[in-house]
């Protein structure tokens, strides 16, 4: 009997020692927090106020001036006000940003979390330090950066921009946007003659299927391209998830660079 | 004591588990074994019950962007442009109009003023030559010869503007038709999406209510032991829940179709009334406007009072040699025909700033028109966007508890919604038969 029971317990450890990870306490190093919530407190509304006030003066101006102005001159007047309203959003928010970045990172440190991300792609478990990074926030004095750089972390993230900026994924993609935009002014056209709602559903249907035929042609191969280079990659390096880099706040192993030379 | 030490040693193989040893020989979960988990949350959306409403609302928000009345901030649309391009060409040619009917005028004051001029001089040269009233009479001819030129002139600029009139009624009356049906259009697919919306928030509802029982139905039908009775009935109250949820949206349905029907029919009476005034209205105005260019020009061409009078601006100048009195008379026809000119002419350019002022007028009208069903469409736009943004949140939602379930029972204690597939549990595939089997 005693046997038995000394058997099946080393014949666990054994299959246990088989797998891993089984146990392997992955879930402490992942940090979230509610940016919603973090948005929601003084600072950040007064700084939207701000940034409110200045973008419908900025409106106003730009509409005063595109009355009259022809395609191309608009094209360049919302280029000049769109950097505007980014420099100021840099100029207000940066500082705030900056500071919420030290605390979230403060913080994270101080839980020895090696990733924290957005709440919204988190649907089980995880660390929330939502309220934490707020008491840091709203405390006195400046939070303190931490002294280390965050663990290695088994989560991996892809910025997606500069996957985008791949040479072929970019031209597909160009290509595309031409191609809808082609589509948009003739659908555009046939509903102004359209007499009625069955006319007008014709339409859209037919509008709707020559853009998935083009997406499904253009860009769906380099997407499942991608994402296989971004599976072989997080293979390689041994991670347990691939997540957008929008959704990391701190941490995570930045797995872009292979990623993209994979794709080349 | 055996047993203690085995337990121990046990206990510390697992300890070296879970640490998970060194990356190089335990390097991530391997699917399927971790407590990591995932799920595509794109693709799970997609199999949900619901995402055909959500494609709806989609179709929706792509097809009130792609009108034509549709908001492109500032940007004018084509059909604005060429609108824009007749009215100009119009205001250019009444220009031309203006300025040949000064000129043509100019001529005929300056040759009536020469005639009545060279009438007196010839009056006051010969003692048979014509009396004051005689000079009056041959100006008085000239002049009506002019003013029947001038008429037909005038009558050929009516009958242009009665067509321009015409045409714009036309495009006035299109875009007002346009606009209110695009209206009627809207006010019954924002409540056909209401509609729907409280048909998927019931579907919901109902879902949620009858999980707890569907659950523990679907467990007792998996399970081996049930004999051919007891599965039957168990299956046949697993049906029973989806019909009852199905009866239950299905009258729902009925009832909102009754609805949309009795809808739809007071829209058309509505867009019919509507335009009804509308053309009126723009009728109306056109003939008020006809009227009285009919009126300007009958009084600017029409002697109304007599003689005629006009002059040139660099008429004769009398010649200081001659009669005092007909020096005086040539001052005096020459001051008459230049101020009768003035008057004319200044009529004229009246005329053509209340023609540039019709024409801005209507121009004004249709960027009006295309801005306020532009604001309203844009409205719409939103309006749409937050009800498929909530009917998305509650798919999330519904996608998380039946996530949470699934880690649950797999031994999973974080799941993250992610890009790619990696070394964690993938937990999508069980969750979309989950999803899937929600409202069979």
């Amino acid at each position: 009997m005693k046997t038995n029971r000394i058997a099946a317990l080393v014949g666990l450890a054994l299959i246990l020692s088989s797998t891993p990870a089984v146990l392997a306490d992955d879930t402490t190093e992942i940090g979230y927090v509610d940016q919603a919530a973090l948005s929601a407190l003084p600072q950040f509304t007064a700084a939207r106020a701000q940034l409110d006030s200045y973008g419908a003066n900025l409106q106003k101006q730009y509409i005063a001036r595109a009355r009259n102005a022809s395609q191309a001159e608009q094209q360049k007047l919302s280029a000049e006000f769109q950097q505007q309203i980014a420099d100021k959003q840099r100029q207000v928010l940066g500082p705030i940003f900056s500071r919420a970045q030290i605390a979230i990172a403060s913080v994270a440190s101080s839980k020895n979390l090696s990733i924290v991300v957005d709440k919204q792609i988190i649907i089980v478990g995880g660390t929330d330090i939502t309220q934490a990074v707020k008491d840091l926030l709203t405390g006195v004095g400046d939070p303190v950066p931490p002294v280390n750089t965050p663990p290695p972390s088994t989560v991996g993230y892809v910025d997606q921009t500069q996957i985008d900026a791949i040479p072929a994924i970019k031209a597909a993609a160009t290509d595309f946007q031409k191609f809808k935009a082609d589509q948009d002014q003739q659908a555009a056209a046939k509903f102004r003659s359209a007499k009625t709602q069955a006319d007008r559903d014709a339409i859209m249907t037919a509008y709707q299927k020559a853009l998935t035929d083009k997406q499904n042609q253009t860009l769906k191969p380099l997407v499942d391209k991608t994402e296989a280079a971004m599976a072989s990659v997080a293979q390689k390096r041994g991670l347990t998830l691939v997540v957008d880099r929008g959704n990391v706040i701190y941490g995570g192993t930045d797995i872009t660079a292979d990623v993209t030379s994979a794709l080349k | 004591m055996k047993r203690r030490l085995l337990a121990l040693v046990a206990c510390g193989m697992l300890a070296a588990c879970a640490r998970g040893g060194s990356p190089a020989s335990a390097p991530a979960a391997s699917p399927g074994t971790g407590r990591v988990g995932y799920v595509r949350m794109d693709d799970l959306v997609k199999k949900h019950p619901l995402f055909g409403q959500l494609a709806q609302y989609d179709a929706n928000i792509q097809a009130l962007s792609l009108t034509a009345l549709v908001p492109r901030p500032l940007t004018v649309g084509p059909q604005l442009k060429a609108e824009e391009a007749r009215l100009q060409a119009q205001l250019e040619a009444a220009a031309k109009r203006t300025d040949a009917l000064l000129a043509a005028k100019g001529k005929s004051y300056q040759d009536r003023e020469n005639e009545a001029i060279a009438a007196a001089l010839r009056g006051a040269g010969a003692s048979g030559g014509p009396s004051v009233a005689a000079i009056q009479a041959q100006m008085e001819g000239t002049a009506r010869t002019q003013v029947a030129g001038a008429g037909a002139q005038a009558q050929r600029d009516l009958d242009t503007y009665r067509k321009q009139l015409e045409a714009q009624d036309g495009a006035q009356i299109t875009a007002a038709q346009h606009t209110l049906e695009a209206r009627a259009d809207r006010t019954y697919r924002a409540k056909v999406d209401e509609l729907n919306a409280k048909e998927s928030a019931l579907s919901l509802m109902l879902a949620n209510a009858d999980a707890a029982q569907r659950l523990s139905l679907r467990t007792r039908l998996s399970s081996l032991a049930l004999d051919d009775t007891q599965r039957a009935d168990a299956n046949n109250e697993l049906q029973a829940l989806d019909r009852k949820e199905s009866d239950a949206v299905a009258a729902l349905h009925n009832q909102d179709a009754q609805m949309l029907a009795t809808l739809m029919t007071q829209l058309r009476a509505g867009v019919q009334k509507d335009m009804n005034a509308q053309v009126a209205q723009i009728r109306q105005r056109s003939v008020q406007r006809y009227r009285e260019r009919g009126d300007q020009l009958r009084t600017e061409f029409a002697p109304a009072n007599g003689t005629l009078i006009a002059t040139s601006p660099s008429g004769a100048t009398a010649n200081p040699n001659l009669p005092p009195a007909l020096r005086q008379r040539i001052v005096q026809l020459h001051a008459d025909y230049t101020q009768a000119f003035q008057a004319d002419a200044k009529q004229t350019i009246a005329d053509f700033n209340k023609t540039r002022s019709d024409l801005m007028a209507r121009y004004a009208l249709l960027t009006g028109t295309d801005e306020a069903a532009a604001r309203s469409a844009q409205l719409e736009i939103q309006s749409l966007q937050k009800r498929r943004q909530d009917l998305y949140e509650q798919m999330v939602a519904q996608i998380n508890r039946e996530v949470k379930t699934i880690a649950q029972e797999r031994g999973v204690s974080t799941v993250v919604s992610t890009v790619a597939p990696a070394g964690g549990v993938d937990l999508t595939g069980d969750a979309m038969k989950d999803i899937e089997s929600l409202h069979e």
